[in-house]
């Protein structure tokens, strides 16, 4: 019986072994390398960029500090889903990026330093004690996109506001490039560590960011917008004023795409998924979701949130199970 | 509705005889949520032993359960954002009433009695103001009676004092909006409390972490008879910083923090999903989903005392010696009598005493 037992345990070991070899341990290192520094690297030389675009022209409708920010914000897009350890160091993502506003706290904090003229923008170190609802992309965008916020107060407050915020945003774009250059990087390369005590914990952090960034994307970026069939809230569309909204969804997409073929090893079925969602976002011809008010154009949204989701079941479903990541019933519940 | 409505009046009608008690629903010592095999949604009677006393089924997934003082009634709540929440007859298994959450407000799944079981206070949020708010109902008509402010934002666990003259809310801190499912809205701004309410919405006293600990949602709670207020925290912000789990706190008082030993926190991963305490023994129990883990704690010192693994362990409830724990993988075990029952069924968030 014993030796009938040996016999079937390797009989079933060619079968055993096909998965496995596809369900590989993800190579970290080559993560950070050729995913995560990358796109951070773009990050800080495009918001340095953006900077020096600012101090060489402030005007709101400057061709050439419109196009520094829109090429700075696409690199932020790119990494807002890698949301662990510099980025999050000292707030620096949230400085970045301060959205959802569902208060309205960043035109009422950039309405309150104007109309004082608050003095605390004339340098860098005073600005960054601001709140951050006045600091990063979505602010700016008031300031550049908003008619409102055009033309309000002062004109040279205004222009050293935006001078002082795209130097704001240079200053966390190059500081979380640091913290992952100068040691972060390594933490995970090098697993064994206080912050990833195994290879799998820095595979599961790299998830993570994955699953988290799809839900960001579907969630918050499509369904704040979508609000309610009843309820549509066109105006919730992220970064509308500079007509952003949809471009953020398709380079999120790119991004999580790069990524999830790297932790998967190249699965097929997941990165036709990302194939199906990036092709209906191509499809959808509605920059800002203005559509979502109209039962046509918000079942094309919906379609859209849809296959995410369905990239979402496939990473939740397959690719989580593959790299040993369960998600337990109360593990994931978040309640 | 009226029928049943009427039928509940009669049962909660002082004089009315007999009245049935917890005894005639099999004794149960805990109620839990569960999800069975087959995908339907359960509330479940536990005993002592670990044995199953009873199973309703509940319309979907739930989340706590608010057991009523006297009768055989439990309140079941759907996960959040959910807008019912149940109440059920647990000898007949008959759905008495259904708390249909008002326009603008839905469920955070937790609810408590007021000591003569005639008021329930649950938590819930209106999402378009993003304000917390606890929801006043009255148990025989099933209908909300008025509501006052919870102290916060995204309160979610509640529980009456012991000297059933007061509240304490759990205010996590986290705005959500039901049109963006579980997405949260507010996580660089958000400022969790604990706030002490009188019956009747007045705020007694309000205890908030310090600054730099403002990502840590305070969700859920355990009361001692004495006073003593265990909380369980979910870290919102970077995994690197091994932040304290669990407060223990008094009303008038400052927090004490619990962090837990550096490789146990990793494993937890930012994120307590109950918390018991054990008054007598001075001990006080937090589970870890995510790292596997159940841990206790001396309630003086913040020592650890004891901990174990426990995969997806999340309910926790105190005895008269030590802990029951459930997992989601179905089990009940206890740590201090050390058995372990496996059923077919999955096990929610919490093990609420009876």
């Amino acid at each position: 019986m014993r030796i009938h037992l040996v016999a079937l345990t390797l009989a079933a070991l060619p079968a055993l072994s096909a998965p496995r070899a596809w369900a590989q341990t993800p190579d970290v290192a080559a993560i950070v390398d050729g995913h995560v520094l990358p796109h951070y690297r773009a990050l800080a030389s495009e918001s340095a960029e953006l900077a020096g675009a600012a101090a060489a022209d402030c005007a709101p409708d400057s061709v050439q500090l419109r196009t520094a920010y829109g090429d700075a914000f696409d690199a932020w897009i790119a990494v807002s889903h890698l949301r662990f350890g510099p980025s999050e160091a000292d707030d620096r993502a949230f400085a970045l990026a301060f959205w959802p506003d569902s208060r309205g706290a960043t035109p009422k904090a950039l309405g309150r330093l104007i109309s004082a003229e608050d003095p605390v923008i004339a340098s860098l170190e005073a600005f960054q004690t601001v709140s951050i609802a006045a600091r990063g992309f979505y602010a700016m965008e008031f300031m550049l996109y908003d008619p409102q916020f055009a033309s309000v107060g002062d004109a040279d407050y205004r222009c050293s506001l935006v001078q002082v915020m795209a130097a704001d945003i240079a200053g966390n774009g190059a500081a979380i490039l640091a913290g992952w250059e100068d040691g972060y990087a390594d933490l995970m390369r090098q697993a064994g560590n206080d912050t990833y005590r195994t290879p799998d914990e820095a595979a599961k952090q790299l998830f993570t960011a994955l699953s988290t960034g799809l839900e960001f994307t579907a969630d918050t970026r499509l369904g704040r917008p979508l609000g309610s069939f009843d309820t549509p809230r066109p105006n919730r569309a992220e970064a509308r004023r500079s007509g952003r909204s949809l471009r953020h969804v398709v380079l999120s997409l790119r991004a999580l795409r790069d990524l999830a073929a790297r932790l998967s090893g190249g699965d097929a079925g997941l990165d036709a998924a990302f194939a199906r969602a990036l092709q209906r976002a191509d499809l959808l011809d509605d920059p800002v979701f203005a559509g979502v008010s109209d039962p046509q154009g918000r079942l094309r949204v919906e379609t859209l949130h849809q296959r995410i989701s369905e990239i979402r079941e496939h990473v939740s479903s397959q690719l989580g199970p593959r790299l040993g990541i369960a998600a337990g019933f109360n593990a994931m519940d978040g309640d | 509705m009226t029928n049943r409505r009427r039928f509940l009046a009669g049962v909660l009608a002082a004089g009315a005889c007999p009245r049935p008690t917890w005894a005639e629903a099999g004794a149960p010592a805990f109620l839990s949520a569960a999800r069975a095999s087959d995908g339907r949604y359960l509330l479940c009677g536990l005993r002592a032993s670990g044995e199953v006393a009873f199973t309703l089924p509940l319309p979907d997934r739930g989340h706590a359960a608010a057991a009523h003082p006297v009768h055989p009634l439990a309140v079941a709540f759907a996960r959040r954002p959910g807008r019912f929440a149940v109440v059920l007859d647990c000898v007949t298994g008959q759905e008495i009433a259904r708390l249909d959450a008002p326009e603008g407000r839905h469920f955070y799944g937790h609810g408590a009695f007021s000591p003569d079981g005639a008021h329930l206070f649950t938590s819930e949020n209106a999402y378009d103001a993003a304000r917390g708010v606890i929801g006043v109902w009255s148990l025989a008509s099933g209908k909300r009676l008025t509501e006052f402010a919870s102290g916060g934002v995204g309160p979610h666990d509640i529980k009456l004092m012991p000297d059933g003259q007061r509240l304490v809310v759990a205010n996590g801190g986290i705005e959500t909006h039901p049109d963006a499912g579980r997405a949260k809205l507010n996580i660089p701004l958000m400022e969790p409390n604990l706030s002490f309410l009188g019956l009747d919405g007045a705020v007694l006293d309000q205890q908030a972490l310090d600054r730099p600990l403002h990502k840590n949602s305070i969700r859920h709670l355990a009361v001692a008879p004495d006073g003593l207020i265990g909380f369980a925290m979910q870290w919102q912000g970077d995994l690197s910083d091994d932040p304290p789990l669990l407060g223990l706190t008094r009303l008038g008082e400052t927090p004490m923090l619990v962090t837990p030993p550096k490789a146990q926190a990793k494993r937890m991963m930012g994120y307590a999903g109950s918390v018991a305490l054990l008054a007598d023994h001075n001990e006080v129990a937090i589970t870890s989903p995510r790292g596997g883990l159940a841990q206790v704690f001396d309630t003086d010192t913040g020592a650890l005392k004891r901990s174990f693994d426990m995969a997806d362990v999340c309910g926790v409830a105190a005895t008269a010696q030590g802990f029951v724990l459930t997992s989601g993988t179905g089990d009940i075990t206890h740590e201090a009598q050390g058995w372990t029952t496996s059923h077919a069924l999955q096990w929610d968030n919490h093990l609420v005493p009876v």
